[in-house]
């Protein structure tokens, strides 16, 4: 399907071309380009019965990949994008279903690992058999640039979701960091499975060493900075488990020492004002009289006012 | 109040203390005979030693003294950086600790129980970082209290306040406002900046220290009037903003190469703060790193605001103008009882002790019950997130706005995403902030209001915006922190630019702008601004932009002092001396006249004026006629004697007169400013006042048809009429 949207595209593409060289040629090319896939079917109909008009669109669009053979990508590119569209949607196929719960690195990885193989073979500026390279004409030989566009997509989920930070170098496995955590998770999950069922506190009580030491190995790997999305929410969701559902958070309990020694400390300005009203000496401002003419200084303002 | 006699007395038993007033003399000379509030002597002295200094200065010399003018601006642009980027770190540094110990703390105590010590130790480090900043300034340098911008403005205004600043002044400040930030107070660090960019102006334009005993002549460049500009400096990023707050806030006297340096001064600091700020962040030669007061930029569509809004921003401005009265009346009664009743340095650092405990148990109380949990954005950039009673994964958010630096608060709350703050919380913080910082400002740490209003402003803003449900609420805690912030300090030219820039979105100019003038607006209507109210309660002469209205009727002859102390053109030493050194009246300025006699109230005609300062240079030098006849050799005075003794003039009882120079003559006629301002005794009061704030004048000569001498206006005599609620009114100036 993508290299169709290809070749559709290369054709307008050559229009564009075209139309830089002359008028006349543009408007036939055009009316090529534009008109023919609407008319062509019914010419089919009429002329060849062969071909079941209509319903095949993509007959009228391969019509039209008869450009002359130097602007036509070669078999090897062709190659490229075929494997490089299977190993897509085996990527993206894998993805969808490990939404939710997160799981995208550690069920993905391999799948993503030989995607990015196909698409730097794509992209790379070293020439293939019969001296092509497929970077020109697969990634930027038009404006929708889709080959490119699709990647950077999942190049950009990749890098967001911080997986290189699980797995090894070369998409080989995870990395023991995250198959410790998995490890820990796991006792911890099944923890709770085992006491879920009684009461809460049992839980809250038995559970309590496996749920601090996942806490504390998240908390080192957060320092470290050796997270990946799996991790976090995985994470997440058992912090949930035990706040939320086992309401095994650490509850309100002193609340009579706070408040005493709140209210102590509320009292002593209280007595500080106090103390200091009662027994500072007060401080008085002296004023500094003006000195003024002799026949204007028992004239005051308010007697002048009135 | 301080000064209105007829209304509000200093004491609570108002005719006795009146009677006290009147009884006592104005000065027990032996305490403190100059510590009275002096004006600044912006007005040059244009005396024959002037006139001759300027005919030696070749065209070249000025063109040298020009360059070097601008080497200074720079210098002091370089210096006032260093110190903002020196605050900065330290505080960052120091508070990055504390927090860091109490988090801790916290966190092993809210398993095992036991919260109650962390409270205890919470306070316990405030109270050790507050008291080092109390005691530093209660002990050594009372005038480092507070803000500094009263400070700061009334030395802009022209008066000189003692030792407002002295290098002791600049290191106590900076100490102080370190300690006090770390010991999480509701302040700020701006003010203190301002002042000690301020300080550092003044310092290095007058070349040099009687700290460090160091003299580094630079003082030859800058008269008087020149170290004004640098005075103006501003903190950290608010380039502009700083720029301008010089102009609106005080600078009597303004031209446009003023500004220019001004802002050349600004730019260097800022250059200089970001520089350093590079180095520290491991970023070198990264210039662009936002400056001091960053509180973020806003970015993507929450910049936007529709026609409709502007209503609602103009009612918060009017909230805001409420809500900045009330804190301004609040602190105004506080301020009162502290003058009276907690006025010894003592008394004061156990209140600013108290105070910091108070705090952090208030604000641990707050956390404590707190029951709003939030999950942290994975952007976040709270660094001390609290997790107490809340489930895994999530914190306290009353945390996020009391448990962390104020600066760092308002960011949180511009910034965080909609749904961080519970409209609970944020009523609650603003609540208990509020009155916080109100019991804060006035204590006797170096401390500034400008963050707690913005913080204050911010929560309500938010709150607002939460309740609006429509809009983002980080655009309406921006409104509500310029509208409470304006509500208090009332200031408009410079706050907008401030805010602008602070945030860095232009686009909020207009609404800014009005819910800065509504905010002024409607708390004038009720109080005075904050700033204003401390320079009042200091009983500072300090004139206005315009002289009161309705007092055209007041005449200069209603106005000025008299009888004048003058001195005769060629006067006896005994005389001066005796003038000089008499404590009652202290003046500064002297009225020459041809023939007068002590104490007559003859007037006499007059020939010039002459300063304390001159007097005690020429008395030091002993320029007297006698000897000059005997000892032909001696160097002639120059216009460098007098700057040498610049800008602190040795006091009259250190200089030592015997029996026999008692009896010589002084020639003032060479030294004396021979053309001063006068006035006729019926040019009006607004007429006077003008020439006052437009030329920076000290003294004031009326005189009669004849040009003889019958009065003097100062100052002081301008700045007691004030328009009240009952027309024009005549204040008394309280002593300091």
């Amino acid at each position: 399907m993508s290299s169709l949207v290809l070749v559709a595209t290369l054709a307008l593409k050559i229009c564009a071309v075209v139309s830089s060289d002359g008028l006349i040629l543009t408007a036939s090319a055009s009316a090529g380009g534009q008109v023919s896939p609407l008319s062509l079917p019914a010419a089919a109909v009429l002329n060849a019965p062969v071909y079941p008009a209509a319903t095949e669109p993509i007959f009228s669009l391969n019509l039209l990949s008869s450009f002359p053979e130097d602007l036509e990508i070669s078999g090897y590119c062709n190659e490229l994008l075929r494997v490089f569209g299977e190993r897509y949607v085996a990527y993206v196929n894998c993805l969808v279903p490990a939404a939710r719960p997160v799981k995208v690195c550690q069920s993905c990885f391999s799948s993503y690992g030989s995607l990015q193989a196909t698409y730097l073979n794509i992209s790379t500026d070293q020439m293939g058999p019969g001296n092509v390279s497929c970077k020109d004409s697969l990634l930027r030989s038009d404006r929708l640039m889709l080959v490119y566009v699709l990647y950077s997509n999942l190049e950009d989920l990749w890098s967001r979701s911080d997986c290189d930070n699980c797995i090894t170098k070369g998409f080989q496995s995870l990395t023991s960091d995250m198959l410790y955590f998995l490890a820990t998770l796991n006792q911890t999950l099944t923890c709770f499975e085992k006491y879920q069922q009684g009461n809460h506190t049992e839980l809250c009580k038995n559970c309590k060493a496996s749920y601090k030491d996942l806490n504390e190995l998240y908390g080192r790997m957060e320092k470290n900075s050796t997270m990946c999305i799996d991790i976090e929410d995985s994470m997440n969701m058992t912090r949930r488990l035990w706040s939320k559902n086992f309401n095994c958070s650490v509850p309100r309990e002193e609340t009579v020492p706070v408040i005493a020694v709140s209210s102590f400390m509320l009292f002593l300005p209280i007595i500080f004002y106090l103390s200091s009203f009662l027994h500072s000496e007060q401080k008085k401002r002296k004023l500094i009289h003006p000195k003024r003419a002799k026949s204007y200084t028992s004239l005051n303002i308010q007697d002048k006012l009135s | 109040m301080a000064n209105i006699t007829k209304k509000v007395s200093w004491s609570s038993r108002a005719d006795e203390s009146g009677a006290a007033g009147e009884g006592t003399p104005l000065l027990n000379g032996s305490e403190q005979p100059r510590l009275f509030r002096q004006s600044l002597d912006y007005d040059n002295i244009e005396n024959q030693l002037f006139l001759e200094e300027e005919r030696r200065l070749s065209h070249m010399g000025f063109r040298c003294l020009e360059i070097s003018r601008w080497v200074v601006c720079g210098l002091i642009g370089f210096l006032t950086g260093l110190i903002a980027c020196f605050i900065d770190i330290v505080v960052e540094k120091l508070a990055g600790i504390k927090y860091q110990v109490v988090k801790e703390n916290i966190e092993k105590f809210t398993e095992v129980g036991g919260l109650s010590i962390s409270l205890i130790l919470w306070a316990l480090l405030n109270c050790a970082f507050v008291m080092v900043g109390a005691i530093i300034v209660a002990f050594f340098e009372p005038i480092a209290a507070g803000s500094g911008i009263p400070q700061i403005k009334c030395y802009l205004n022209g008066i000189k306040i003692p030792r407002v600043v002295r290098l002791k002044t600049l290191v106590v400040k900076v100490c102080g406002v370190i300690c006090s930030v770390v010991g999480g107070l509701a302040v700020g660090k701006e003010g203190p900046m301002i002042h000690s960019g301020a300080v550092v102006a003044a310092g290095v334009s007058q070349g040099r220290s009687t700290s460090l005993k160091r003299d580094f002549k630079v003082s030859v460049l800058f008269n008087h009037y020149a170290f004004m500009p640098a005075t103006a400096r501003a903190g950290g990023t608010m380039f502009l903003g700083g720029v301008l707050f010089s102009l609106e806030e005080g600078a009597s006297f303004w031209n446009q190469m003023l500004t220019w340096r001004i802002f050349f001064a600004s730019m260097i600091s800022t250059f200089t703060l970001n520089f350093f700020l590079s180095i520290y962040n491991n970023k070198l030669g990264q210039l662009s790193s936002p400056g001091l007061i960053n509180f973020g930029r806003f970015e993507g569509d929450t910049v936007a605001y529709n026609l409709y809004e502007i209503p609602l921003f103009i009612a918060m401005g009017a909230v805001g103008g409420l809500l900045g009265a009330l804190f301004n009346v609040l602190n105004y009664w506080l301020t009162i009882f502290r003058i009276r009743y907690v006025h010894r340095p003592c008394l004061q650092v156990m209140e600013a002790l108290l105070v910091a405990a108070v705090t952090a148990t208030v604000s641990f109380t707050m956390i404590y019950f707190s029951n709003d949990c939030q999950p942290l954005d994975p952007d976040h950039t709270e660094e001390y997130p609290l997790q107490l009673f809340c489930a895994d994964g999530e914190y306290n958010s009353m945390a996020t706005a009391f448990f962390n630096t104020p600066e760092r608060s308002v960011r949180s709350l511009f910034h965080n995403q909609p749904g961080s703050y519970n409209p609970l919380t944020l009523g609650l913080f603003t609540l208990t902030y509020f009155f916080l910082a109100c019991w804060t400002y006035g204590l006797a740490v170096s401390a500034g209001v400008f963050i707690p209003s913005l913080l204050i402003g911010a929560a309500w803003g938010r709150l607002c915006g939460i309740l609006l449900t429509w809009a983002d609420p980080g655009k309406y805690a921006l409104m509500g922190a310029a509208a409470q912030l304006g509500g208090i300090v009332r200031m408009t030219l410079s706050l907008t630019v401030i805010m602008v820039e602070a945030t860095g979105n232009v686009t909020y100019g207009l609404p800014i702008m009005l819910v800065l003038m509504t905010a002024k607006i409607v708390g004038d209507y009720f109080v005075e601004g904050l700033y204003d109210i401390h320079i009042k309660l200091q009983s500072v002469p300090f004139l206005h932009w315009e002289a009161p209205a309705t007092s055209h009727w007041l005449t200069a002859r209603e106005v000025m002092s008299s009888p004048v102390t003058c001195l005769n053109r060629v006067e006896k030493v005994g005389t001066i001396v005796d003038t000089l050194s008499n404590t009652s009246t202290n003046h500064n300025g002297f009225p020459v006249v041809a023939i007068f006699v002590l104490f007559s109230i003859q007037p006499a005609k007059l020939c010039g004026l002459i300063l304390r300062s001159q007097l005690i240079v020429l008395l030091k030098h002993k320029v007297f006629v006698e000897l000059a006849r005997s000892r032909l050799t001696q160097r002639k005075l120059q216009l460098k004697d007098f700057r040498d003794a610049y800008p602190r003039f040795p006091p009259i009882q250190s200089i030592h007169v015997s029996q026999d120079e008692r009896e010589c003559m002084m020639d003032l006629t060479e030294f004396m400013n021979p053309t001063p301002y006068t006035v006729p005794q019926e040019t009006s009061l607004p007429r006077v006042f003008k020439l006052f704030r437009a030329l920076g004048l000290r003294h004031l000569v009326v005189v009669d048809d004849e040009n003889k001498v019958i009065g003097l206006v100062t100052r002081k005599d301008l700045a007691r009429y004030h328009l009240g609620k009952h027309g024009l009114e005549e204040l008394q100036l309280a002593q300091t």
